[in-house]
């Protein structure tokens, strides 16, 4: 039901920045907005927060993306968080990101790195990614300072972990 | 009260009667110094006149006879030997007692002897009887008391085999409570040395990826940020030949 639900707000932002003309704008900034809302649980629990006004909701989503993003992803957000489903906001937009790659017949590839890729490092790791699995995918890099170094890459369920923060694990995981 | 008591009554007052009258006639005959001296004064005062002659001189051989008179009634009669006629009235009543207690008082005492005779008999028969019932009781009660102590004896014995067990049961106990507890100890101590080697293992190496940490993010400059995710894309790129 839930999956649903999420498909249904996917399909209907989709729809919209379709018919704006602007599904890969719109893709690419709600891309960044959901790594934003993942890495504050805060923010999402005050999107969600029912015992918040509406409004107040409302505006706190305008100030985060007024001037950031296009006039179609700040509506499509505010749409979503005046319906009540600010909790859901990044499975939403995760739903939106895989709609839009498998609208290119490609997959989605989340990269998560300490430092931004360059355009080069992003195709020659998307070639790199279809050499080793055959398939076409989009890279959207996420900026996580966690990884320190190299990056994670995940495409659907499997996970590529080639940063530094996974061989401190290892270390740390051969003392014991 | 008994008849025989009424009939050993009845002869003691008609014995004491029989000696009263008996007695009467002793006391009746017999003659007091007052009148004796009286009888002789009387035949003095015939014979000189007046008494108080005698004191006048050719009356001498009279005074002396009625002094002589006096003398003989002050004389006292013998101290043992009683008189005759006591003798008579006295061997008469005491005869008369004596064929009379022989008649009545005899035959009561005998019967009041046999019948106390026959009392102690009963008495002593009872004793007998009562004595061989103790005696009865007493070997009945030895052999009570005998068996009671077998019994007490087998029942100690059999307590102190059951204190025996008991004893051997809890020591065999204890010594497997004391194995019991020495191995858990021995697993506890085995277990808090591992735990301990375990957080200092843990400890050592949060200390040694802490450094390696600090180390590393203090060398992340771009040029080694770009050459590690080089690096990755070409791993990937390799993985698949």
């Amino acid at each position: 039901m839930a999956d649903n639900r999420i498909d249904g707000y996917a399909e209907a932002v989709l729809a919209v920045a379709t018919a704006e003309g602007q599904s890969e704008i719109v893709e690419d900034e709600l891309f960044r907005f959901a790594a934003a809302l993942r890495s504050n649980d805060e923010l999402v629990g005050t999107l969600s927060d029912p015992q918040l006004p509406i409004e107040r909701r409302q505006k706190i989503v305008e100030d985060l993306l007024s001037g950031k993003a296009s006039t179609v992803t700040n509506a499509a957000v505010s749409m979503i968080v005046v319906a009540g489903r600010g909790g859901d906001l990044p499975e939403i937009i995760d739903a939106v990101v895989e709609r839009c790659s498998a609208s290119r017949n490609r997959a989605v590839a989340r990269v998560r790195s300490a430092v931004e890729l360059t355009d080069d490092q992003k195709s020659r790791l998307a070639a790199a990614i279809k050499s080793s699995t055959g398939t076409e995918v989009d890279v959207r890099v996420i900026i996580d300072p966690s990884v320190l170094g190299g990056l994670v890459t995940e495409i659907g369920d499997d996970v590529i972990d080639g940063s530094v923060r996974h061989r401190l694990n290892q270390l740390r995981e051969s003392f014991r | 009260m008994t008849r025989r008591i009424r009939h050993i009554a009845a002869a003691a007052v008609i014995a004491g009667a029989v000696v009263a009258v008996q007695a009467a006639p002793a006391f009746a005959s017999e003659e007091t110094v007052g009148s004796c001296a009286a009888v002789e004064a009387i035949h003095t005062q015939e014979a000189v006149g007046e008494l108080a002659t005698l004191e006048e001189p050719g009356n001498e051989e009279a005074l002396k006879k009625f002094d002589d008179a006096l003398d003989a009634c002050i004389e006292a009669p013998s101290p043992i030997i009683p008189a005759t006629n006591e003798i008579i009235w006295g061997g008469g009543a005491f005869m008369v007692l004596l064929i009379f207690m022989i008649w009545k008082g005899v035959p009561a005492v005998r019967g009041a002897m046999d019948q106390r005779a026959e009392k102690i008999r009963t008495d002593l028969e009872a004793a007998d009887q009562a004595k061989a019932e103790a005696v009865k009781i007493k070997t009945d009660h030895a052999a009570e008391l005998a068996g009671a102590k077998a019994e007490a004896a087998a029942l100690i014995d059999e307590a102190r085999a059951q204190a025996d067990r008991l004893k051997a049961e809890l020591s065999a106990r204890a010594e497997a409570d004391i194995a019991e507890m020495r191995e858990r100890a021995a697993a506890d101590i085995e277990a808090g040395r591992a735990q301990a080697l375990a957080d200092l293992r843990a400890e050592v190496s949060q200390i040694a990826v802490g450094a390696a940490e600090r180390v590393i993010h203090a060398n992340l400059d771009p040029s080694t940020q770009r050459a590690l995710v080089d690096a990755y894309i070409d791993e990937v790129a390799g993985a698949n030949g």
